[in-house]
């Protein structure tokens, strides 16, 4: 298990991320859920190691990640940050194999040819980075994520997520997802910060509301995304619909007019 | 179909540097035979291979002598000068991750100078430093030098884990602003002993070489490059960005500090030895990027082989061109180097996509 215990963190006086606990289990997707400013970055930062904490305590499978080797946490943890640069012309296949550079897995070849292939990237991958699309670099990056954790392993490992479809068109947002929720079977847990709530709701197994550095709600996904908790976290009317349990969930917000009173014609032309 | 991912050097890499080592070798053995006092090829290897107990032909006495006490020993310290720059250079910019970056542009080589300076002039005053180090007291205390100025320039430039490009450029123009002054004012309160020992120190190109510098030189470039290039692996994770490296399982702060450590070692050596020698710790990575690919598995060690020819290239055209006289071997890297030096300003754009 990921469990963060009561972890805060401080920018001046500012709490920036206050108080939260937090547990990821092996198998199962959970979401990060907040507007903007709401301390998911720091949060995804302090969980993966590259912020020190100073308050609090976050372990993973029981060992708590302070003192613990870089070498050790990446055998325990991937990591896809929202942007990542490359300065130099490498190929797409040798970004990707870099996920194997400490693990030394017996079969480097098989998993870089699988994890390309699971994101729809093996045919570019004598491409160079630089002259990728946005879509398709942060799938080779993701990729690249995949390969540090995928071979199957008794120890169970984590995967953070920062925003892993921003830059994707909608086929390749599901087609991503479906990836992700495959890993699950890998004795993989995995938490990923999501923007988008219909993504969200209807791939995730729990969710966490974050506001202002505090989560305010945690817990199995349809639990956890109702109405009210949504439009608390959002400050912003949404609706949440779905046709009973196991039915797919639609979570919709209009226009700020549109929920007034007030009743627009429209002219035409 | 999947050469390139094995942690093995590729067919293609060892090829590339098995040919770089062969063209290394003809060079050198084609600068030994020519100069203001040409020998002939045959006689220069009978000269080598006697050296080894085989006896293979006739040569003179003034041959052996001028292949074996001044020819053989420059070649030597232009390979193990230029191969540090070279490997410097090409470590430097991965750690900083632009293609910009040089031992001598961001100050790294002035840093040695100055210090290397403030030995010969005012090294009299230390005496203990000369009696604990031996002929190794001008190299250490050149390195110290090169230190401080990297150290300082990193300092500078980086900012969150992202080295500012413009801020590096400034800092590298600053800090070797300040260490030519610093040298001028050095020079002017040397003693005519000192300033003579100077004078002879600057003009020192890879002419002032003998086998003790040879030997000084393969203890502290050699194998300080061996050990930046094992960073690899490592400065290729880097090239994903510091915080990727660290989610990947590198030891970032450890890589920075072998990096810069060993790369001023062997610059501030490399300046002690021969003076500033500028541009090919530029050329000489982006040389083998272009061509190559940018995998740190070949630029690192084909860096060294590359700088060792290139610099020996210019060596042999410094002392040639002008026969009998020579010219400093810096104006020949600096003519070849300043041109592409703008051109890389001008293309870094598009080479950074």
């Amino acid at each position: 298990m990921l469990d963060a215990q009561h972890i805060q963190y401080y920018i001046g006086n500012r709490p920036i991320v206050n108080r939260a606990s937090i547990q990821v289990l092996p198998g199962e997707l959970t979401a990060i859920l907040g507007p903007n400013g709401a301390g998911k970055s720091t949060l995804f930062r302090l969980l993966s190691g590259e912020l020190p904490c100073k308050q609090g305590r976050i372990t993973y499978n029981g060992q708590p990640i302070k003192g613990m080797k870089t070498r050790k946490l990446a055998s325990l943890r991937a990591v896809m940050p929202q942007h990542s640069t490359l300065t130099f012309p490498f190929q797409a296949k040798e970004v990707v194999s870099l996920g194997l550079m400490y693990s030394r897995p017996k079969y480097p070849k098989t998993i870089v040819k699988e994890v390309m292939s699971a994101t729809q990237t093996w045919h570019l991958k004598d491409q160079l980075y630089g002259n990728l699309s946005g879509g398709e670099k942060q799938r080779v990056q993701l990729a690249r994520v995949l390969a540090q954790i995928w071979e199957i392993k008794a120890t169970p490992r984590y995967l953070l997520l920062d925003e892993p479809t921003s830059s994707m068109d909608i086929a390749q947002q599901h087609h991503i997802m479906q990836i992700i929720g495959q890993l699950k079977q890998r004795n993989i847990g995995i938490l990923a910060i999501l923007h988008d709530l219909n993504l969200a709701a209807n791939y995730a197994d729990k969710a966490l509301l974050l506001k202002q550095g505090r989560v305010l709600h945690q817990g199995a996904i349809r639990a956890a995304m109702t109405p009210e908790n949504l439009q608390g976290v959002f400050d912003y009317p949404l609706s949440v619909q779905s046709n009973g349990p196991g039915a797919p969930i639609y979570i919709s917000s209009l226009p700020s007019s549109a929920t007034s009173s007030t009743n627009y014609t429209y002219k035409l032309a | 179909m999947l050469q390139n991912l094995s942690y093995s050097k590729t067919a293609q890499q060892s090829l590339v540097l098995a040919a770089l080592g062969i063209g290394l070798v003809l060079l050198g053995l084609l600068s030994i035979t020519i100069g203001a006092f040409p020998i002939p090829f045959g006689h220069a290897v009978s000269i080598l291979l006697s050296q080894l107990g085989i006896d293979s032909g006739t040569f003179t006495e003034q041959e052996a002598n001028v292949l074996w006490q001044i020819r053989l020993p420059r070649i030597l310290l232009a390979i193990l000068v230029g191969g540090g720059l070279g490997v410097s250079g090409a470590a430097l910019q991965g750690l900083f991750r632009n293609p910009l970056v040089e031992p001598g542009l961001i100050g790294v080589s002035s840093g040695g100078a100055l210090f290397a300076v403030i030995y010969i002039v005012f090294g009299s005053s230390f005496p203990w430093l000369g009696r604990i180090f031996g002929s190794f007291s001008l190299p250490l205390v050149a390195f110290i030098g090169g230190l401080i100025n990297v150290m300082l320039v990193y300092k500078m430039a980086n900012q969150g884990g992202k080295t500012d490009i413009s801020l590096l450029i400034l800092a590298g123009v600053a800090l070797t602003a300040l260490s030519g002054a610093l040298i001028g004012l050095a020079i002017f309160y040397a003693d005519e002993a000192a300033l003579r020992n100077f004078t002879f120190w600057s003009l020192g190109d890879v002419g002032g070489a003998n086998w003790d510098k040879v030997k000084i030189a393969f203890i502290l470039i050699f194998f300080p490059s061996l050990l930046i290039i094992k960073q690899f692996r490592n400065l290729n994770a880097l090239a994903i960005g510091e915080n990727e490296a660290f989610h990947m399982g590198v030891d970032v702060q450890r890589v920075k500090y072998i990096v810069l450590f060993m790369s001023a070692l062997v610059v501030g050596v490399g300046v002690s030895m021969t003076g500033t020698i500028g541009f090919v710790g530029l050329i000489v990575p982006h040389l083998l990027r272009l061509s190559f690919g940018a995998d740190h598995r070949l630029v690192l060690p084909g860096a060294f082989l590359l700088g060792a020819f290139l610099l020996n290239g210019a060596d042999l055209l410094a002392r040639t061109v002008v026969m009998p006289a020579e010219l400093p071997i810096g104006i020949i890297t600096a003519i070849l180097g300043s041109p592409f030096f703008i051109w890389l300003i001008l293309h870094v754009k598009k080479l950074n996509s």
